[in-house]
């Protein structure tokens, strides 16, 4: 009895789930419609070196967005990176999130921001293109295919 | 001991004013003759990086280069170089610098073949010969890259005024190295000339190169 209870609810629950992704689903792509991303690319180096992503964002909706993160199958780890000067010296933090106010556009560009990729999982070779999944605060994502150059793009 | 007026102080004191007003003469003179030949004709061309020339030290070093050679600056006279402080793990500023100095060779045409790019590894623990040797062949022909042992390296940044630090351990065993990200740039006799910042762009070093080698 305890059993077929559970399964029920079970059931139950999956229908609501559903149901809430779609509706989920149909939010994102409202709200993912006004974000668009321009010139994604990664700087490919050698062997397993991490590698530089980047990519301009604008935010042509109402509400300021908030980028939390990137991954990608194609690499162990991804990060959000800062390339700052301190004391005379480059060095890079970690980013934990960027906000893009209505209608104004970030950019992850040598020398400053970028996604930092790690521990490649396969041979990358220019001209290809990576999917890599953009992750906002509110759930949502948005999947983009990041060209792959070579060590002197910019 | 209390300064007093005595007629000879008196005496340097007319002389300093009289040169201080010759000298602010001489420069009002000469800007206002500055500005009237500026319409005519352009001004002299200049450098555009910073020149540091009889400031910092000539091009000195015991390395190994990315092909496991043993090199000194000597194996270098007769090029023009751009040395450059670095480390392969970088995944951003390093190759971004790297890459400007690549876009100023091919700026350059024939005129690259003079000049030799030298990246130094700060990192030598990961950059071992193999890693460098791969990483500069990304980059074109004329960038070798150099290492040593800590002591060599240490000896080379201070040189130069370098300064790098490690960074801390990530759980991956991953770290960023902080280091000064300016280029140096040598005449062919291992004389420093001019030093380019991370906002100068490959143009800037094309430009003043051109204008190194007489052919501005």
């Amino acid at each position: 009895m305890q059993t077929i209870h559970t399964t029920r609810l079970l059931v139950r629950t999956r229908w609501f789930a559903g149901i809430a992704l779609a509706l989920c689903a149909g939010i994102a792509m409202a709200n993912m419609s006004s974000i668009s991303v321009h010139n994604p690319r990664i700087r490919l180096l050698p062997g397993d070196l991490p590698l530089a992503g980047y990519f301009d964002l604008h935010n042509g909706g109402k509400k300021t967005v908030t980028l939390t993160g990137a991954s990608c199958p194609d690499f162990g780890k991804v990060m959000m990176h800062h390339s700052i000067s301190r004391n005379g010296q480059e060095t890079m933090v970690m980013v934990m999130k960027r906000d893009v106010a209505p209608g104004k556009s970030i950019h992850f560009a040598p020398g400053g921001y970028h996604l930092m990729m790690m521990k490649r999982k396969h041979e990358i070779k220019v001209g290809q293109e990576l999917p890599v999944t953009l992750h906002f605060r509110d759930g949502h994502t948005m999947r983009v295919n990041f060209r792959v150059g070579g060590a002197t793009i910019q | 001991m209390t300064a007093r007026w005595t007629p000879r102080t008196g005496a340097r004191a007319l002389v300093l004013v009289l040169a201080t007003g010759m000298l602010l003469g001489v420069g009002a003179c000469s800007k206002s003759s500055n500005h009237a030949t500026n319409n005519i004709q352009p001004a002299a061309d200049h450098f555009r990086l910073s020149n540091i020339t009889g400031v910092t030290p000539s091009l000195q070093f015991n390395m190994t280069d990315s092909n496991g050679k043993k090199v000194t600056a000597v194996n270098y006279r007769g090029k023009y170089v751009l040395l450059y402080f670095g480390y392969t793990h970088c995944p951003d500023v390093c190759p971004t610098t790297v890459a400007r100095m690549a876009q100023a060779l091919q700026e350059l045409g024939h005129l690259a073949n003079r000049v030799q790019v030298l990246f130094v590894s700060v990192d030598p623990t990961r950059d071992t010969t193999k890693v460098l040797r791969e990483y500069t062949h990304n980059f074109g022909p004329h960038i070798v890259g150099l290492r040593g042992t800590s002591a060599q390296t240490q000896i080379m940044a201070n040189r130069y005024h370098v300064t790098y630090g490690l960074g801390k351990r990530d759980k991956d065993g991953n770290y960023v190295v902080a280091h000064s990200s300016a280029i140096y740039i040598f005449d062919p006799n291992g004389k420093a000339r001019l030093l380019a910042r991370a906002t100068d762009p490959a143009a800037s070093i094309s430009h003043d190169l051109r204008m190194l080698m007489g052919g501005a």
